[in-house]
């Protein structure tokens, strides 16, 4: 299969790269770029794992193709604290224990960033709804449900 | 001997500085950031990846295997079947003693044949181009007909069964009886009797009889086993695994490779869940192609592929019949559990004939257990394995005769339950246990207070069930190391899989009377960390947990042996305190932990390095109980039922870490809500699993679960550290029986096979 080049521009971070059209974007973004916090679950967009920003919408990067992201704005659980400093919905889950094997996190904090951009004063419905798509075996969801709604208080005060 | 009883008050008024509190786990931060690094994250220079086929017919016989076109396909290295693999020592009669299976397939998806390629890509197209000439045998799917005579065979007969792994999940002194004589496919049985069954029945006012089954389920870690392994031109072989049981896997390589212990270095990075089932699967497999190829070689597995092909948890069918006397004094029960075992030994049935007796005293029972072979993947371990199988029969009969008799749920199961001396079924007497202060406490929970209230309700209803597992035992131990600043390492080989290196970072702080903060944790690497058991069993805290307080304690003698010669002091004048040593009544008199550090590590110091040392091994086990309650609502058109609220209480002798117990108590109910409404993996006739994925695979989401309401109970145990007993298996036990007790109460009517999806309840009620 011939190669072909696009350009990726994850967390502010351009980057040219040629790829095969079958790559996935979770795969590229792992394996090309080397940012291996995103990631893989089920290959099938059940579990959430490995969840992306691309232009504002939250997916699932196991079924989008790296060329579909071509020139799109993405970012990845690494583009979620800025140089260093922890997001309040980071600091939010290590306080409020919403992590714990930690696998689902990565997809977890994106989804709940997600979220909270679209809806900064979630109410606990709200989020049971907007993390519905993100699959975690360990946490039974309780501390995932505080930390979400602390990390939205946190950024109220 | 026997800890201290300490109270959650005394906990938090502060007799202690470290333990009793919620302290955030330290790995969290790589967590959220996307930092840690899993097994699949770590690339080698020279890496092959490793594809694997796995057969689709559960049952067959491998006539031929052709690859020679995947072998020509550019840019394979190579392509492996059991005829290129020299005579390891293995046993076939158990899982980890089959790499590829040379003449027959037992399950679907069993590895046959391997390659390897530095691009993944290149080795999956490879398996495409493999032909297998198969003669399909017919596939024998359901254990309860595979037990009676003239059933087909699953497999050839077995060699000598080796238990080990099993052990590691719980600890008992009883054996199964291992099936001799003529060729069956029930691989053991078990049998518990005590008094007169008869006389029994005959005293009960109320006797009640139902056969209860519930599904396959998977343990569903969201990360899939991964691992990787090299084995260097000096014959070291390293394996990174997403594991339980690091050094299991050590051991068990080095018996069948022929490679001595100390040249295998097994390292577990973070792993992304294992629930029981990430002891040791594919490692063997892994090492074999490294050491074939030379370089290093990945295998991780698609979801499809650890849904096929991994250790799920077994179907059981469990025939109960219990009596009970007006006064709810239960008289009576006997029980035949059914554990299906997949192609080979390992089902959880011995657990599961204890604690279908286990929960309540009564005087006469006949429990008689079968552990069958079919062809499906071997049953491996799921938090308490076969706890929730055997639990969903005596709970359900419990309200089924409360509710005959008149008498309350809850009070008829505190009038029935066993306490410290009471007798298991196999005659053991418990060690001191809090099923009682469970039930006690579930009383007072939000749930259950809203009983009568929501009784009132169409549709609704709350009810409650019990459960609980006996835990594991293994040796464990621990190093602790004084640094030159005054900071604290903590080294041990059990692998991180519910916060436990937290638990000992505030264990030898708790000790050393120091900040949480000074005391770091290493462990699972088996070249660099002294012995520990498998992180299964929930024995972590409770063994390992014991060495570090050990080694602690050892550490502390080295370093007020060396502060009391500095201050011309005796060991017994002085205390710690906050980072130093001080003469106890003169504060002003101190060394700090630093001090003591340079003292030890410089050039030319005059004392030796502070190295504590904690090694220990018990016989006797701290169970841990649970009481659970469930408020359901089922809809009368669709049969859904939403699981509204929910509340366990847990003994967890002392939290050592009440957030990692909280987060233990809800991550096993969530499993438990799973397992009642919609996890099962269903097989078709011909053994084939029919939904191998994780759409149809149903995991309880967000939308599925309520925030969990937890109780922390606290019976000290008496060798844990600090009183602690095991915590993280007993809370998936109860869910089954509670959602089922509670959809009894919400309608009337009862479910005997779980997971209860809308079309059971529908025909259940009739309507279907």
């Amino acid at each position: 299969m011939t190669k072909q080049l696009i350009t990726l521009n994850v967390n502010g971070e351009r980057s040219e790269i040629a790829v095969e059209p079958s790559w996935t974007l979770l795969e590229t973004v792992r394996e090309q770029l080397r940012l291996t916090g995103t990631k893989e679950g089920c290959g099938t967009g059940d579990c959430g794992a490995c969840s992306m920003i691309v232009d504002g919408r939250l997916i699932t990067s196991c079924l989008m193709l790296a060329v579909q992201a071509d020139g799109r704005q993405i970012t990845s659980v690494e583009g979620i604290s800025t140089n260093g400093d922890l997001a309040p919905v980071q600091r939010a889950f290590i306080d409020k224990g919403g992590v714990q094997c930690g696998y689902c996190t990565p997809g977890m904090i994106v989804a709940a960033r997600a979220l909270l951009d679209a809806n900064p004063n979630p109410t606990l419905n709200d989020v049971r709804e907007g993390l519905a798509g993100n699959l975690c075996r360990c946490t039974g969801y309780t501390r995932i449900y505080e930390s979400v709604l602390a990390a939205a208080e946190a950024a109220r005060a | 001997m026997a800890q201290e009883t300490i109270t959650r008050q005394e906990a938090e008024s502060g007799q202690y500085r470290a333990i009793g509190k919620p302290i955030v786990r330290p790995d969290a931060t790589g967590k959220v950031t996307g930092q840690s690094v899993y097994t699949d994250d770590i690339q080698l220079p020279r890496m092959l990846h490793a594809k694997v086929l796995g057969s689709p017919h559960a049952h067959a016989r491998i006539k031929s295997i052709d690859t020679s076109r995947a072998r020509m396909h550019p840019g394979v290295e190579a392509v492996v079947t059991a005829a290129d693999l020299p005579p390891y020592k293995m046993n076939e009669s158990n899982r980890r003693g089959v790499i590829f299976p040379k003449e027959e397939v037992l399950f679907q998806g069993q590895p046959l044949v391997a390659a390897l390629a530095t691009d993944p890509h290149v080795a999956e197209e490879a398996l495409s181009l493999i032909n297998v000439d198969y003669e399909i045998l017919q596939p024998v799917v359901d254990p309860v007909a595979a037990m009676k005579a003239g059933s087909p065979l699953v497999r050839s007969p077995l060699g000598d069964v080796d238990r080990s792994e099993e052990r590691g999940h719980v600890t008992l002194n009883v054996e199964e009886k291992e099936s001799e004589g003529k060729p069956s496919n029930v691989a053991s049985q078990m049998n518990f009797k005590r008094g007169d069954l008869e006389a029994g029945f005959a005293e009960a006012d109320c006797t009640v009889e139902h056969t209860w089954r519930s599904a396959w389920v998977h343990q569903s870690y969201i990360e899939p086993h991964a691992t990787i392994a090299d084995y260097d031109a000096s014959g070291e072989l390293t394996i990174w695994t997403s594991t339980q049981a690091p050094f299991f896997i050590r051991d068990e390589l080095a018996q069948t490779l022929g490679i001595s212990e100390n040249h295998i270095r097994v390292i577990a990075p973070e792993m992304g869940g294992g629930f029981g089932g990430k002891i040791y699967l594919y490692e063997l497999l892994t090492a074999a192609l490294a050491i074939l190829v030379r370089r290093p070689v990945k295998y991780i597995m698609s979801r499809r592929e650890d849904m096929l092909a991994a250790t799920p948890a077994p179907f059981a069918q469990v025939a109960l019949k219990t009596g009970m006397k007006r006064d709810g004094t239960l008289v009576a029960l006997q029980a035949e559990l059914v554990y299906d075992s997949g192609a080979f030994p390992g089902a959880p049935m011995l657990p599961g004939c204890l604690l279908v007796g286990g929960y309540y005293n009564c005087e006469n029972l006949d429990i008689q257990g079968y552990e069958v072979l079919t062809n499906k993947a071997s049953a491996g371990a799921l938090r308490a394995p076969g706890a929730h199988n055997a639990t969903f029969a005596i709970e359900s009969h419990m309200d089924i005769m409360a509710k005959e008799l008149g008498l309350d749920a809850l009070e008829v199961r505190l009038a029935n339950a066993v306490a410290e001396g009471d007798l298991l079924p196999s005659g053991q007497p418990y060690p001191r246990i809090g099923l009682r202060e469970c039930l006690e406490a579930i009383a007072d929970s939000n749930v259950w207070k809203r009983r009568a209230e929501v009784a009132q309700q169409p549709n609704r209803g709350i009810a409650l069930a019990v459960g609980g597992w006996m835990g594991g035992l293994q040796p464990a131990s621990a190093i602790v190391c004084l640094n030159a600043d005054g900071t604290i390492n903590v080294t041990v080989g059990s692998s991180d899989i519910s916060g436990t290196n937290t638990s000992f970072k505030q264990i030898a702080a708790e000790v050393l009377n120091v900040s949480v903060d000074r005391v770091s944790v290493e462990s699972a690497d088996t070249k660099t960390a002294p012995y520990a058991g498998m992180s299964a069993g929930s024995k972590t805290t409770y063994t390992v947990g014991r060495a570090v307080q050990l080694a602690a304690e050892d550490a502390k003698r080295q370093m007020l042996d060396v502060a009391a010669q500095r201050m011309e002091a005796a060991p017994e004048e002085l205390e710690m305190v906050d980072g130093e040593v001080r003469v106890i009544g003169s504060p002003d008199k101190s060394v700090t932990f630093a001090r003591i550090g340079k003292w030890s590590t410089n050039f030319g110091a005059p004392f030796a390095s502070i190295v504590g040392r904690g090694a220990m091994t018990t016989r006797k086990s701290a169970p841990g109980f649970t009481a659970q309650a469930a408020e359901v609502e089922v809809d009368p058109d669709t049969g859904e039922v939403t699981v509204l609220a929910f509340a366990i209480a847990q003994d967890a002798g002392f939290a050592i870490n009440p957030m990692s117990v909280e987060g233990q108590m809800q991550g096993g109910v969530s499993q438990g809500i799973g397992i009642a409404l919609s996890e099962e993996m269903i097989f078709d006739d011909s053994g084939r699993l029919m939904n191998a994925n994780l759409l149809d695979y149903r995991l309880p989401t967000t939308r599925d679960l309520p925030p969990i309401e937890t109780i922390i109970v606290e019976v000290p145990s008496e060798e844990g550290p600090f009183g602690a007993r095991i915590v993280g298996e007993p809370s998936i036990v109860a869910g089954l029986a509670a959602v089922g007790n509670a959809i009894a109460e919400a309608t009337g009517t009862r479910v005997y096979e779980a997971p209860f999806t809308p079309e059971r309840m529908l025909r259940a009620m009739g309507k279907l």
